[in-house]
C-alpha cells in the first residue's frame, strides 16, 4: 500500500504545475481583459474583398491628416 | 406648431435618425458631416469591415466639447503619464478611450496602421478601455496620432487626476482563488478516506492528515489575511463587522483541527476550513469583477482645459492653465472653455454658461466686458485678457465651498447591522454551550464551543451581499445604470426622495423645441424663414434651421447685424429674423429660460418662434411612475417652468431660481427632515447637490463624457428607466434579506447539532458548501428574476 504515497505525491506534483500555470497566467495578464482576444479572433487577418476593390491608400490620404 | 422628425431613416455610421435632408454618400444615408467623414477615410483605407461586424457602430462626430488641445500632448508631464517606452523614434503610448464598446471598435483601432503607415501595432484591452500604440514618432507626431483618433471618433481622454480608474481584477484576487481552489480539492481527496469511514491502515490515514494539515498553512496565512486584517480593523475602531466572526470560525476550525491530528482523536475540519475559504473568495472575486472602468470621481481640473493658447510679443504659444498670471492674453476658439475669469478684449463672444449654471442659451459679450471661468465659446475665435489665475477664479471659489459642505450622513451597511447582531448571538450560544457542558461534562466543554464558532461561521451571509448586489450591478448595466459599488444599490433602496435637475437631466441637452407665436405660417413662409436662418451664424438660427422642415430658398443680400438680427432678400421679398426692436415687434414676457426670435416678412411683424429646451419624450410619465413610490423634487436655475413639467411635479416642491449652492442646500434641507435623497443631475451646477445627496445619479449623453463626482451614472437614454432601477435596487435588497433568513436557517440547524455535540468532520464538510452554493443560487436566480419582472404600480 506504500506506492499510494507515491501515487499521492505525483498527482499532488501534476496538481501543482497546474497551479503555477495559472499563478503564470494571472501574472502575464491573461484575466485582465476577458473580451477583446474573444472578439479578435474573429476578425480577419487579411484585407477584406472590399479593400481589394480599393487598393492601398492613397499618400494625399495620410496628408489630410495633419 | 411643434416640429419633430418625422423619418426613420439611420445614419449608416452611427446609428442616430437622419433628418430629411441628410447626407448622402455611395447611396449610404450619414446624419452629419462627421459620419461622412470617417466612412470615407475608412473607406478610402480599405477598412469597411468596420461596418460588416456590426451594424451602426460609429461613434456620433460631436463638436469638440470635452476635448483637449491637441497641444496639450506636447507636454512633457502629459508625456510622462502615457508614453510607456520611446527608443530611436519608435514610441508606445497607451490611451483611454472610453467611447470604444463594441467588436468593430476593437477592430478598427486595432487596424489603424492601414490608415497610417507610421503606426506599428495597436492592441486594445477593452475591459480596461484601453488601446496601446506602437508607432513612428520620427514620421508622425504624438499630437497628429490623437487628432487621427479623433477623427474616427476615438479621441483619448485624459484627465488632470493621476489614473485611478478601477480597472480590472487585481491579479493577486486570482491567485488567492486558484490557490484556494487547488487545496480545496486536494484537502478533499484526502480526506475521503474520512468520509467512507473505511478500515483503511492507520498509517496511511495519519499521513493524509498530515499532509491536510500542511495543506492548511497557506490557507491561514495567505488565504486569509484580509479576513483577518478587515476583522481587526473593525476591533480597532469598535465595530462589529461581518468579518470578525468568520476570522473566528477560521481560527476555531484550524486550532480544533490541529489540535485533533496533534493528539490523534480525527481528522478535523481541514477540508471545511478550505472550502470555507475557497467560497469566500469567490464571492471576493466576483466583487471586483462587476466593477467597470468607468471614472466616478472627479476635480475641477478635469472639467477645463489643461493648456491654452497665450499670445505674447513672440507669438503664440500653448500654455498650462495653471501657469496663467493676470494680464495675460490667451486666445479661445470655438467651442472652447474660458479656463480663467478674463475680459474680452478682441472679438464677439457667445458664451454658453450651460456648464455652470445650466442655462440653455447663450449670453452675448462684447469687448471690455467680463467673461467667468466655465463658459464656453460658441462663435469665432475671441481674444481675451486674465482676470485671475485659476487658483483665485469664482469658479475655482466655488468648488471649495461645495466640497466643504456637511458630511453626508453615513449609513450603516445592512450586513454589518446583521453581523452585530450575529456575532453577539454566536457568541452568547457558544458562553451559554460552554456553561451547560462545563457543568455536565468539561471534556465536552472546548469541542462544544469550537464546534459552535465553526458551524455559525457565516459565509453564506457573506456571500449574499456581494452576488444579490454585484448582479444587480451588472445587470442594471445593461440597461444604462452604472453603479459605483454594492453599497451604492443598498442607499438607492432606502431612497424616499428622488430631487431633478431640469436642465439636462429632464430635458435633452442638444434638443430644442420651436413653438410659433402669431398667426400660422404658410409652408412657404416657414421655407423662408428656414432659408434666412441658414446663412446666420447665431446660435438660435442653427436651431430654426435644424428644428423647421421645409426645403431651403436661395436668399440674396444677407446682413448679419451683430446683436440685434439678420435680415435677407427671399423671392425678392425682405426678411428679417432676430430681437423684437430689429423686427418691429414688441418685447414678449419669457419663460422657463426660453429665447424668443422675432419675425419680419416684407416690413411687417408677424410674430416670433419661442426656443426652449425639449423635454425627453415620455418623462411626465416616469415621473408620475416614480411618484407612486417616492416624493420627488425639481430644481431649476430659470426662473419659471414650462406647463408640462409644472403638471408633471404638481404638489411636489419646486424650486426656481436655484444656484448651485442652493441646490446642496435643498438636500441638506430634507436630509435633516430625515429623508434619504437621490439626486439627479447632470452639470458642474449639480455636483455639489450630487456629492451631498445619499445616492449622486449624474445624467451622460455619452459615456466618453466628463460626469461630475457621483455615485452612479445613467446613460441619457435610459432617464426613463429610472423607476425601475429603484424598484429593482429595492428588491435586491429584499433578495438578501431573503438570503440571510435561509442561510441563518442552515446557522440554526449547524448550531442544534454543534451544542448538542453531534457536529461530525463530514457533516460540516457538507453543511458548509451547502450552503453557500444554495443561498448563491438562490441570490442570483432572484436578481434575475427580478430584473424581469414588471414593475406594478405599488406594493414595494
Amino acid at each position: 500500500m506504500s506506492v499510494i504515497f507515491l501515487l499521492i505525491a505525483a498527482s499532488t506534483l501534476v496538481a501543482a504545475v497546474f497551479l503555477a500555470a495559472f499563478i503564470r497566467a494571472v501574472r502575464s495578464g491573461q484575466y485582465d481583459d476577458d473580451r477583446s482576444p474573444a472578439v479578435r479572433m474573429l476578425h480577419d487577418p487579411t484585407p477584406s474583398t472590399n479593400s481589394s476593390l480599393n487598393p492601398a491608400p492613397p499618400p494625399q490620404g495620410k496628408g489630410a491628416i495633419h | 406648431m411643434s416640429v419633430r422628425e418625422l423619418t426613420t431613416v439611420t445614419c449608416y455610421h452611427c446609428g442616430d435618425v437622419c433628418a430629411e435632408d441628410h447626407r448622402v454618400h455611395d447611396s449610404k444615408d450619414f446624419c452629419c458631416h462627421g459620419c461622412e467623414v470617417v466612412y470615407e477615410l475608412l473607406n478610402e483605407s480599405g477598412l469597411c469591415d468596420y461596418y460588416a461586424l456590426e451594424t451602426k457602430p460609429g461613434v456620433k462626430q460631436r463638436s469638440s466639447v470635452d476635448e483637449q488641445r491637441t497641444e496639450l500632448f506636447d507636454l512633457k508631464e502629459v508625456r510622462e503619464r502615457i508614453v510607456e517606452f520611446s527608443e530611436g523614434g519608435i514610441t508606445r503610448v497607451r490611451f483611454h478611450v472610453p467611447q470604444m464598446h463594441c467588436s468593430s471598435c476593437i477592430w478598427l483601432l486595432e487596424n489603424l496602421h492601414r490608415i497610417e503607415p507610421a503606426i506599428l501595432r495597436s492592441r486594445v484591452s477593452f475591459t480596461q478601455k484601453e488601446v496601446t500604440i506602437t508607432f513612428r514618432e520620427d514620421q508622425f507626431l504624438l499630437a497628429q496620432l490623437v487628432k487621427l483618433l479623433r477623427r474616427i471618433g476615438y479621441g483619448p481622454q485624459l484627465t488632470a487626476a493621476k489614473e485611478s480608474v478601477n480597472k480590472s481584477v487585481p491579479h493577486m484576487v486570482y491567485i488567492r482563488l486558484g490557490v484556494a481552489g487547488f487545496i480545496f480539492g486536494n484537502t478533499m481527496m484526502f480526506s475521503f478516506p474520512e468520509y467512507l469511514g473505511s478500515n483503511t491502515e492507520a498509517g496511511l490515514r495519519t499521513g493524509f492528515q498530515w499532509l491536510t494539515v500542511l495543506f492548511s498553512l497557506p490557507v491561514v496565512f495567505f488565504l486569509s489575511t484580509e479576513f483577518f486584517r478587515s476583522a481587526w480593523a473593525g476591533i480597532r475602531s469598535q465595530q462589529v463587522n461581518i468579518d470578525q466572526p468568520i476570522a473566528l470560525g477560521i481560527i476555531a476550525l484550524w486550532t480544533r483541527s490541529l489540535w485533533e491530528v496533534i493528539t490523534g482523536i480525527g481528522p478535523g475540519y481541514f477540508d471545511s476550513l478550505a472550502g470555507l475559504l475557497f467560497f469566500l473568495l469567490i464571492g471576493r472575486w466576483y466583487q471586483a469583477y462587476t466593477y467597470r472602468a468607468l471614472r466616478f470621481d472627479r476635480s475641477l481640473e478635469d472639467f477645463l482645459p489643461l493648456v491654452v493658447i497665450r499670445r505674447t510679443a513672440s507669438g503664440e504659444a500653448a500654455a498650462k492653465v495653471s501657469e496663467l498670471v493676470p494680464g495675460d492674453r490667451i486666445i479661445i476658439r470655438d467651442q472652447e472653455l474660458v479656463p480663467v475669469d478674463a475680459v474680452l478684449r478682441n472679438g464677439v463672444g457667445h458664451i454658453d454658461n450651460s456648464f455652470i449654471t445650466g442655462e440653455p442659451l447663450t449670453t452675448r459679450k462684447e469687448v471690455g466686458e467680463t467673461v467667468k471661468a466655465g463658459g464656453r465659446q460658441r462663435g469665432a475665435l475671441i481674444e481675451l485678457e486674465v482676470l485671475h489665475s485659476f487658483a483665485d477664479s469664482r469658479l475655482k471659489k466655488l468648488w471649495a465651498e461645495q466640497a466643504s459642505l456637511q458630511d453626508r450622513p453615513a449609513m450603516p451597511r445592512l450586513i454589518d447591522q446583521v453581523a452585530r447582531q450575529f456575532t453577539i448571538a454566536v457568541l452568547l450560544i457558544a458562553l451559554g454551550a460552554a456553561l451547560y457542558w462545563w457543568g455536565r461534562d468539561p471534556a465536552q466543554m472546548w469541542p462544544v464551543v469550537t464546534a459552535v464558532l465553526i458551524v455559525a461561521c457565516p459565509c453564506a451571509l457573506a456571500l449574499s451581499m456581494p452576488f444579490a448586489y454585484g448582479h444587480t450591478i451588472r445587470l442594471m448595466g445593461k440597461k444604462g445604470l452604472f453603479l459605483r459599488d454594492a453599497e451604492v444599490v443598498e442607499r438607492m433602496a432606502h431612497a424616499d426622495t428622488v430631487v431633478f435637475d431640469k436642465t439636462g437631466t429632464l430635458t435633452a441637452r442638444e434638443a430644442y423645441e420651436v413653438v410659433w407665436m402669431g398667426r400660422s405660417l404658410s409652408t412657404e413662409e416657414t421655407r423662408v424663414v428656414r432659408s434666412l436662418a441658414r446663412n446666420s451664424t447665431h446660435p438660435l438660427s442653427a436651431v430654426l434651421y435644424s428644428e423647421l422642415k421645409e426645403p431651403v430658398l436661395p436668399v440674396l443680400e444677407v446682413d448679419d447685424h451683430a446683436g440685434k438680427g439678420v435680415v435677407g432678400l427671399v423671392n425678392g421679398v425682405a426678411v428679417r429674423l432676430g430681437a423684437a426692436p430689429f423686427c418691429g415687434g414688441d418685447e414678449q414676457p419669457r419663460a422657463g429660460g426660453a429665447a424668443h426670435v422675432h419675425l419680419a416678412i416684407g416690413g411687417v411683424w408677424r410674430g416670433y418662434f419661442v426656443v426652449g429646451k425639449r423635454m425627453r419624450p415620455g418623462i411626465q410619465q416616469a415621473v408620475a411612475r416614480l411618484r407612486t413610490r417616492v416624493r420627488v423634487a425639481l430644481l431649476t436655475g430659470d426662473a419659471q417652468l414650462d406647463a408640462e413639467l409644472a403638471e408633471a411635479f404638481h404638489d411636489a416642491q419646486v424650486q426656481t431660481r436655484c444656484s448651485p449652492v442652493d441646490k446642496a442646500q435643498v438636500i441638506i434641507r430634507e436630509q435633516q427632515d430625515g429623508h434619504r435623497v437621490v439626486m439627479v443631475g447632470d452639470g458642474l451646477n449639480d455636483a455639489g447637490a450630487l456629492a451631498q445627496s445619499d445616492v449622486g445619479i449624474t445624467v451622460t449623453e455619452t459615456m466618453a463624457a466628463l460626469t461630475p463626482a457621483s455615485d452612479a451614472i445613467l446613460d441619457a437614454n435610459a432617464v426613463l428607466q429610472l423607476p425601475m432601477f429603484l424598484l429593482q435596487a429595492r428588491r435586491a435588497r429584499r433578495i438578501v434579506l431573503a438570503s440571510l433568513g435561509i442561510s441563518l436557517c442552515y446557522n440554526v440547524v449547524g448550531v442544534s447539532f454543534a451544542v448538542s455535540g453531534q457536529l461530525t468532520p463530514l457533516f460540516a464538510a457538507i453543511l458548509m458548501p451547502l450552503s453557500s452554493v444554495s443561498v448563491v443560487a438562490f441570490v442570483t436566480l432572484a436578481v434575475t428574476f427580478a430584473a424581469h419582472s414588471k414593475f406594478e404600480p405599488d406594493g414595494s
